[in-house]
């Protein structure tokens, strides 16, 4: 209750049209790492894919709206099923692969689709990019509390998910995938569970992400992007609810915060991710326990 | 020679070119892998360094300080990008591999993407966004047989290459230390317990790989567009052939650069050169659903 009332009151707090836009981008970055903490996190596959899923969202939404006339909110659910459709392709080699094999698998997953991205130009535009896409609400403070409002939805549902008997299934798939099979969970179908809910959110935060930009170019989708938003899971703590929420939300201000140092800023920002999983190993949530923890005894 | 044979043979010889840079590259990512299971995503910067110092050291260095002839100059660079990659594999190993060792498979991932992060954003504080040109003196001349052309520098690349695939298994073939640094490959615990020192012979493997990065970064400067971004497009296909050669297995790997790099020039020729990356890894996920362990399988008792 407390955190849906300060998400409300933000941009009241942050009233400059710059600082407002970081925080439509954040609320989207809450959302790309609420899902990605789903199959990272909770079911424990090493998923690179990310920005795949987000950029299918993101295409998959404009072209329709743009090329076909749908009405946005038809075609947000189509993108949504078409992410999470791919999420369900990349589930098929989850099946088979493991660690660090699912890793490069998924990063090929992201290459591919954004070589797609800048090949096909016939449907994507290619590097062109795709430009006038007006967003489907009016104004920044309006996004912001349309983006902001399905991730505080998304979180309180996923919230239920994992404390659910499906959470300790993934969980159990996560932590020792033979014993679970010899109590009767179906691994291959639970990480297509979870992988298809990751991209499904993901691409749901895409249908967003052009609309606040005004245009749609593949490198958006880079496989960078994939990295920026493990990055986010793990520096909050993964496996926790909170804790990849607190990771975007740092991981969104902190650039801009070091804009004042100028050029120098993204290495700063390197070298925090660095001493963050060198100094942190649970990520900040399990740091901020463990204080606490010290201080109450 | 008919036309089409001239042009598979010519292409065959430009893939190969092209495959050996991509095994200088590969390498080290394999290396570290067998030894440590662990991956190095800022492998790539390593190769951008490296390719940053064979610059200054062939334009600046070597030519204009010393007054080596320019031929001299791109061999003496090759010789310093290999000891700027080795000080820099050395450097972390202690910052962020050797603290790291215990625990899970992630936080060294992680944490090598925020070296990654870190090494880019340096370089591009220290020389700036636009590309650099790198010619090598090699590249001028041409070599002519019958229908075939290639240039001093492909003869190059490939000897280099060659020498280094040869120098690397006479070491763990025919040395204590590259026994040693097997036995730890098989075994941390056991190789521990024979009084081997495995964080020493881990920290050696860093080196080494970053050592082979360097000379990477120093042969493919003349080919890339030199930025500080310049590493992160090549290194993405050396993960692609990693796994398609198997992880951690070095035959495997070389065999599959060298097939990349033939599949990349024919790819070029006939479907245009925009597909290049999508044909690698459409390549590399069909591998992973028909043959999982890479080409040559993996045996579990020896993957280096």
């Amino acid at each position: 209750m407390i955190a849906i009332l300060a998400v409300a009151a933000l941009p009241w707090l942050i009233t400059t049209p710059y600082w407002r836009g970081i925080l439509v981008v954040c609320a989207m970055n809450v959302l790309l790492a609420l899902s990605l903490n789903l199959v990272l996190g909770y079911t424990g596959q090493l998923n690179l894919g990310q920005s795949a899923f987000f950029g299918i969202g993101a295409y998959v939404s404009t072209i329709l709206v743009k090329t076909y006339g749908w009405n946005f909110w038809l075609a947000a659910a189509a993108a949504v099923g078409a992410a999470g459709l791919l999420g369900l392709a990349l589930a098929a080699f989850a099946v088979r692969l493991r660690g660090h094999y699912l890793a490069i698998a998924s990063l090929g997953f992201a290459v591919i689709t954004y070589q797609v991205l800048i090949n096909w130009e016939k449907v994507t535009e290619g590097v062109r990019g795709i430009y006038g896409i007006v967003p489907p609400v009016r104004g920044t403070l309006a996004l912001f509390y349309v983006v902001a409002g399905i991730a505080v939805v998304v979180y309180v549902l996923m919230d239920n998910l994992v404390r659910s008997p499906v959470g300790d299934t993934l969980r159990s798939v996560r932590e020792d995938e033979i014993s679970a099979a010899s109590l009767g969970v179906n691994a291959a179908v639970w990480k297509a569970f979870a992988f298809g809910i990751c991209a499904g959110i993901a691409g749901l935060a895409g249908c967003f992400y052009p609309g606040f930009v005004g245009t749609l170019v593949p490198d958006a989708f880079n496989i960078v992007e994939s990295f920026t938003m493990m990055a986010m899971v793990i520096v909050g703590g993964m496996g926790t609810m909170i804790g990849p929420v607190i990771g975007a939300i740092v991981l969104t201000f902190l650039p801009e915060l070091l804009r004042g140092f100028g050029e120098s800023r993204l290495m700063i920002y390197g070298l925090a991710l660095t001493l963050v999983v060198l100094f942190m190993p649970g990520g900040m949530v399990q740091a901020w326990l463990a204080v606490k923890a010290r201080w109450s005894s | 020679m008919s036309d089409l044979a001239a042009l598979v043979v010519q292409q065959t010889l430009n893939g190969v070119y092209l495959g050996c840079l991509y095994v200088m590259v590969a390498l080290g990512l394999t290396l570290i892998y067998g030894v440590l299971n662990q991956i190095n995503f800022a492998h790539a910067d390593f190769v951008t360094v490296g390719a940053f110092a064979a610059f200054f050291t062939a334009t600046r260095l070597a030519t204009r300080v010393l007054g080596l002839p320019e031929a001299g100059g791109y061999l003496l660079s090759l010789v310093v990008a290999l000891g700027v990659g080795a000080l820099l594999g050395l450097a972390v190993n202690a910052a962020v591999f050797a603290p790291l060792r215990r625990g899970d498979e992630l936080r060294p991932l992680i944490a090598t993407i925020g070296v990654s992060v870190l090494l880019e954003n340096f370089q591009l504080w220290l020389f700036g966004p636009i590309p650099y040109q790198f010619d090598s003196p090699f590249s001028r001349e041409t070599i002519r047989i019958g229908r075939i052309f290639f240039t001093l520098q492909s003869v190059l690349v490939v000897a280099v290459s060659a020498a280094s695939i040869a120098a690397l298994y006479a070491f763990m073939r025919f040395t204590f230390l590259g026994k040693a640094l097997r036995a730890v490959a098989q075994d941390r615990e056991t190789a521990g317990l024979m009084g081997i020192n495995p964080n020493l012979l881990i920290g050696l493997t860093i080196v080494i790989a970053s050592a082979l990065a360097g000379v990477a970064g120093a042969l493919l400067g003349p080919v890339l567009v030199l930025t500080p971004f310049a590493g992160a497009t090549v290194v993405v296909k050396a993960f692609a052939i990693v796994i398609i050669g198997g992880f951690g297995n070095v035959q495997g790997t070389i065999l599959a650069g060298i097939l990349v790099g033939v599949i990349e020039a024919f790819t070029v020729q006939y479907l245009g050169s925009g597909l290049i990356d999508l044909v690698v890894f459409v390549l590399l996920l069909a591998m992973l659903v028909v043959r999982p362990t890479g080409l040559i399988a993996e045996r579990k008792e020896e993957n280096v």
